[in-house]
């Protein structure tokens, strides 16, 4: 009998302890209250290590918690920082887009001042050399832009086609040295040639000695060269040179387009006139 | 006392869902397979004991799920070659799901708790899952602590 008590102490062990389990839970479920009689002392003597061991987990998982929201933080900015950027470029572009509105409604009304044969156009290339003054505008051949055309804008005179291709022209601005242009002073109707100056601006040559030119003058073409229509603004006299000696007197005109920002234009064809303004 | 430490403090936060990994019964399985002697069968009961103060359910109830587990635990040992690793993770595996529904059964007789039975065997696998992909650190651990230990006797 002891032998086989000793052979089988672990099982005879293991189920003295699972009958007293059910003791327990039996007399547990029938009292419906907690039977534990060492539960006071074990949860009081776990009390301090659970307490710092929860407390070191709890700043563990703390500080975990803000590295991840600090990472969130992050891709959160970077994602606020495109934003901004995208919608800057969507402010930039629409800024843009109301500007060439008002430019292109500008060149409408101006239009419809004119009458004859007209295109308008891009600007889409300037000079490669400072000392020329040429730009290539986005319309040619193809749309009925031809060589030796007016091409000139709300606030004045720009310049002439002087080579044209398929789909582009290249325009000799009024200021420079290889422009002319048939003018008038528009008070005096003293008539002579606007030319490019070598500073950026234009001179008015060939004005007869005793013709009356003053600073302020406005300075209009004159449309006798048979490429600008009459009566279109080219710019306003700044300086006025009469030699003691000579038949002739020279005007520094200053143009009145701003021909270094213009971006859009008309060209226009021969025969071309502004209209009579009705009353 | 480690062990229900981390088990009341560390482990709740490796849960998937309401399934933690049991590293008690993990224990529990290690006295079945190397502890063949009463005091592993008692630890099994302190084990069980312990987890029960400190979850609120009846006494007893994982006192006896855990006291079966190391029975049918110690008994395949004697019986059975459960030595290499992947053998062990199964008995833990198994060993999760045995001592699940042993409790399943005496809540069934002693309580009646509605809805109880479906909130557990829906964590029963995951539970055992845990339980199982966590054994092989935690045999290595013990079986360390114990080797020192008897070197420290010796």
């Amino acid at each position: 009998m002891l032998e086989f008590v000793r052979r089988n102490r672990v099982v005879l062990t293991s189920g003295s302890l699972l009958v007293i389990s059910l003791l327990l839970l039996s007399a547990g479920s029938r009292t419906q209250r907690r039977f534990d009689p060492f539960a006071g002392v074990v949860l009081e003597g776990m009390r301090p290590l659970q307490g710092a061991v929860a407390a070191g987990v709890d700043s563990v998982t703390t500080a975990w918690r803000t590295y991840v929201a600090l990472i969130g933080v992050k891709q959160e900015n970077e994602r606020l920082r495109h934003r901004i950027l995208v919608l800057e470029q969507q402010a930039a572009r629409l800024g843009e887009v109301e500007q060439t509105d008002k430019r292109l409604a500008e060149l409408l009304k101006f239009s419809s001042t004119l009458e004859g044969p007209m295109q308008a156009a891009q600007i889409i290339g300037r000079d490669a050399l400072p000392w020329f003054s040429t730009v290539v505008i986005g319309k040619g051949d193809a749309d009925g832009v031809h060589k030796n055309m007016a091409v000139v804008s709300p606030f004045g005179v720009v310049g002439q086609t002087t080579t044209v291709s398929a789909h582009s022209a290249r325009v000799l601005l009024i200021t420079d040295h290889n422009s002319g242009v048939d003018a008038v002073v528009q008070r005096s109707r003293a008539r002579g040639i606007v030319e490019g100056a070598l500073d950026g601006g234009c001179v008015m040559k060939y004005l007869k000695r005793g013709e009356d030119v003053e600073v302020g003058d406005r300075i209009v073409t004159s449309g006798l060269d048979g490429i600008f229509p009459k009566g279109i603004m080219i710019g306003e006299v700044t300086h006025v040179t009469r030699g003691n000696r000579g038949l002739l007197q020279v005007a520094d005109v200053k143009p009145t387009v701003a021909l270094d920002r213009i971006e859009e234009v008309l060209v226009v064809g021969g025969g071309a006139h502004l209209k009579e303004e009705t009353p | 006392m480690i062990a229900l430490l981390l088990q009341t403090t560390v482990l709740p936060l490796a849960a998937v869902g309401r399934a933690t990994p049991d590293l008690l019964l993990i224990i529990c399985v290690y006295l079945g397979l190397h502890q063949h002697s009463v005091a592993g069968a008692l630890g099994a009961f302190v084990l069980g004991y312990l987890q029960d103060t400190f979850s609120g359910s009846t006494i007893g109830l994982n006192a006896f799920g855990m006291c079966l587990v190391f029975t049918v635990v110690y008994l395949t040992s004697r019986r059975l070659w459960v030595d290499n690793a992947i053998s062990k993770i199964v008995v833990v595996f198994m060993a999760s799901v045995l001592k699940t529904m042993a409790i399943l059964a005496l809540v069934a007789v002693f309580m009646s708790v509605d809805g109880l039975w479906q909130t557990i065997l829906g964590y029963l696998v995951i539970e055992a899952l845990l339980a199982a992909v966590l054994s092989p650190a935690v045999f290595a651990l013990l079986a360390h602590t114990q080797q020192v230990t008897v070197e420290e006797e010796e």
